[in-house]
């Protein structure tokens, strides 16, 4: 499959309109048509895997953007992964990435420490490195809104990564570690759902899992978005909430490509959070852009800053006052740069918490 | 170029538009020393290398291409200017080195005039992004060519491209109102503020279709068109093609106004519509469309289909027309597409109705005849139809080409050489939508004649120096 995503995306220009890298730097060399010409033409000796060709290799985003444009389904991002792997092994890869990976391999985090779950419930909401370590605040609120509804969850993987970063980086076989850990402690809790705060997380475990590393998600545990099983409580009326009021723009998290069936639930809790439908990016939805929030903040953080910058000038352009968005690593990411942009970032989950009624 | 030299132009260049703007990195020089050329692509994938550009450069406006142009010409060295990397002819290559000129960084939107139903944007912007901002105001800019996803407009403009529909809407060219062009000098200029006068000659055309040869369009004011209330598509099937290219003849000369006329010859029929719609079918396909107001469009579906059903074709319905239409430009992504390690190429040509079909089949019986041991495939479609006549999207295939790629290159040659010869000999253009750039460059002369002179002497004068993409157009 790799090697036919690189024969294959080497020449086609077709996902061009909805890249986010090259869309930001300008740069034929940071395309997904230019990335994969690099790994070709390393591969029929025309180029040697240097500085200047890994920079490209790193530059891909690792956000589906690509694929989720693509009408055959290349797997380019898997491909670079793959490849980025063979570039690792062989001691090449950027010294930030080895990095990042000395911290993944020490502490199961790229940010922080893990800590491991104690206790058991049915249900499981799954924490994650970023939420863990970056972005405390959304799990107290989304466990609160649970709460609200009846849920009685364990938190787990808190502080935990996924594999994802592992995997994205190119060390595969660390990822497989995260991974099986992550499954783990789910069945350790002994819960049959397991709700995840992001599509990121939805990505991995149902996606990245099976494709990159052969691990399956246990069929008898239950993947469940939190935006959308809050949405479909919200709903029948079980989640009940004070009337927001905010101008808001909505920043679809990074990979929300990946999990298409969230658009509409999570602007849904937008309506409820906001009183109104939220301001819209016009990188929304479908062709929704990344932030920074990717691998890319490790290997080229130049091009994960310029993401970030871009969504929070597209916010601007709306003339709201505030981003809200549901993805831990998404909101760290725009708070950074945000004061530049006289924006104000607010959690979804955090401010829907602040409306519970009883 | 290496050394001093080097060192002195980036300098320069970067005092232009930032160290940030400009590469010399030889990933990126690799990644930029193909576009979308077969010859180059099979080039590099059987391992040889490539004319790299000497520098990359990315100017964020008008005023800076200006300045890039002038170091340029001071230094002797070639200007490339490139927008999505999309074209099929080579136009974009640095076969002399110099200087890449990308303009992606000039994307911006202008002006969008929601009366005159206009847009004015910087001529590196993407076009489906471009046509992503209009459609949130229920606008289009009609031109849909299958490269939207990658081209951009000055992309769009500069080889004279067509979408796929134009049949109604126009070539590029004729949707564009206004352009604002650096000259190889440096000079900015901006084009009178519409096409339609008599206030003295038409000179901006020159820039359209001289693919970076006489300037740099940085600026383009398009006519844009509202999203139609509706599309109304069907396909029908014809057993003869030359009654079909008579029913495509009727409908326009009758005025029916389609936006979509697709006709695949036989071969196409059996092969590419077979492989990305699914259809078994034999005979000659026909995609037929109406839009606009929903009353309108059926009336002139309706007439349309007298002329169809007359000249014997079989109504296949709506389904295959639509699905047609969901799917038109999935031709485009490999492995569906053609694609190395096949050697392949679009001999598109255009003439009017009374020589159409004799050239379509002069160029069919020389190709398929001069190549026969390489067991060629010609495969075609009639996609852009005119009041005048047609378009026709030949394509030749062929499977197993030789391994050496200095073979390979010299057979492409020969067929195209063999193409083009039938196409001249038999009153067509050269091409009709996908520019000259390398590729067709050596028949510009022939394709002229009398004519070429002329051409010659206004790119000796606005640009004695010979910077601007050598090598292309003729020049």
């Amino acid at each position: 499959m790799s090697a036919s995503a690189i024969d294959n995306c080497r020449y086609c220009l077709m996902c061009r309109h909805a890249a986010p890298v090259g869309h930001v730097m300008h740069d034929e060399a940071v395309t997904p048509h230019g990335i994969a010409l690099v790994a070709a033409s390393v591969q029929r000796g025309l180029l040697e895997w240097n500085t200047s060709s890994i920079s490209a290799l790193y530059a891909e985003p690792d956000s589906g953007n690509c694929r989720a444009h693509c009408i055959t389904d290349q797997r380019l991002p898997a491909a670079v992964a793959a490849i980025r792997a063979t570039v690792c092994a062989k001691g090449l890869a950027p010294s930030a990435v080895y990095k990042v990976h000395e911290r993944l391999v020490r502490n199961g985090s790229a940010f922080g420490e893990r800590v491991f779950a104690s206790g058991g419930a049915e249900a499981a909401l799954f924490v994650g490195d970023e939420a863990h370590n970056l972005w405390p605040d959304c799990v107290a609120s989304a466990r609160q809104l649970l709460r609200a509804i009846g849920t009685d969850v364990v938190p787990v993987g808190m502080g935990a990564s996924t594999g994802y970063m592992a995997c994205s980086l190119g060390f595969p076989d660390t990822a497989r570690d995260h991974a099986r850990a992550c499954i783990e402690e789910v069945r350790i809790t002994g819960a049959r759902m397991v709700l995840v705060l992001a599509p990121v997380d939805l990505f991995t475990f149902r996606q990245l899992y099976p494709e990159r590393l052969g691990i399956t998600w246990p069929s008898e545990i239950a993947l469940v978005d939190l935006a959308s099983f809050l949405a479909a409580r919200l709903a029948e009326g079980v989640l009940r909430l004070h009337d927001g009021q905010s101008d808001a723009a909505y920043v679809d998290p990074t990979h929300a490509v990946r999990a298409q069936e969230r658009f509409a639930p999570v602007r849904a809790l937008c309506v409820a959070a906001l009183g109104r439908p939220p301001r819209e990016l016009f990188w929304r939805k479908e062709r929704a852009h990344p932030v920074g929030s990717t691998a890319l903040q490790f290997s080229r953080p130049g091009i994960a800053e310029a993401l970030t910058r871009a969504r929070l000038k597209d916010a601007q352009a709306t003339g709201a006052s505030s981003v809200l968005c549901e993805d831990p690593g998404t909101l760290y990411q725009l708070e950074r740069y945000a004061p530049d942009y006289d924006l104000k970032v607010a959690g979804l989950y955090e401010t829907l918490a602040t409306l519970t009624r009883a | 170029m290496e050394g001093l030299q080097a060192a002195m132009i980036r300098s320069e260049l970067e005092e232009v538009v930032g160290a940030g703007h400009i590469s010399t990195d030889a990933t990126e020089r690799l990644v930029y020393s193909t576009d979308w050329f077969w010859l180059p692509q099979m080039w590099l994938d059987r391992g040889e290398a490539l004319r790299k550009p000497d520098f990359i450069v990315r100017p964020g406006s008008a005023e800076e291409v200006s300045a890039v142009l002038q170091i340029a010409n001071t230094y002797r060295i070639p200007v490339v200017p490139w927008g999505g990397g999309s074209g099929s002819q080579g136009g974009a290559l640095s076969i002399c080195g110099g200087i890449i000129l990308d303009t992606k960084r000039m994307n911006r939107i202008i002006e969008i005039d929601e009366r005159s139903l206009t847009v004015t944007a910087q001529a590196g912007i993407n076009g489906t992004q471009l046509e992503w901002a209009l459609n949130e105001k229920g606008l289009t800019l009609p031109h849909y060519p299958a490269s939207a996803n990658c081209a951009t407009l000055g992309g769009y403009l500069s080889p004279r491209g067509t979408g796929t529909i134009s049949t109604k809407y126009g070539k590029a060219e004729d949707l564009v109102l206004r352009m604002q062009v650096v000259l190889p000098d440096g000079h900015i200029l901006r084009t009178p503020v519409v096409p339609q006068h008599a206030a003295g000659p038409d000179f901006f055309r020159i820039f359209l279709g001289a693919e970076g040869t006489l300037g740099v369009i940085t600026e383009a004011t398009m006519q844009l068109d509202y999203l139609p209330a509706v599309r109304l598509l069907r396909a029908v099937l014809f057993d003869d093609l030359g009654a079909a290219i008579e029913a495509g003849r009727l409908i326009m000369t009758r005025r029916l106004d389609p936006f979509v006329i697709r006709l695949y010859d036989p071969r196409s029929t059996a092969s590419r519509i077979r492989k990305i719609l699914g259809y078994e079918l034999e005979g000659a396909y026909m995609v037929i469309g109406f839009d606009g107001d929903a009353d309108l469009a059926a009336l002139q579906e309706q007439k349309a289909m007298e002329i169809i059903d007359r000249l014997g074709a079989r109504d296949l319905g709506r389904g295959p027309g639509e699905s047609w239409w969901n799917h038109r430009y999935d031709f485009y992504y490999p492995p569906q597409s053609l694609k190395l390690p096949w050697m392949y190429g679009t001999t598109e040509t255009v003439t009017t109705y009374d020589k159409i079909e004799k050239l379509y089949y002069a160029e069919k019986r020389a190709v398929e005849e001069g190549f026969k041991d390489w067991d060629i495939d010609f495969i075609g479609h009639f996609s852009h139809w005119f009041h005048w006549g047609v378009m026709v999207y030949t394509r030749f295939i062929i499977r197993n080409p030789p391994e050496d790629a200095q073979a390979a290159a010299r057979l492409h040659n020969r067929v195209w050489n063999t193409a083009m010869t039938a196409v001249i000999k038999h009153g067509g253009m050269i091409n009709e939508h996908h520019g000259v750039g390398l590729k067709l460059s050596r028949f510009m002369r022939r394709q002229y004649g009398d004519a070429w002179p002329l051409l010659e002497r206004i790119k000796q004068a606005l640009d004695p120096s010979g910077i601007m993409n050598p090598g292309k157009v003729g020049f």
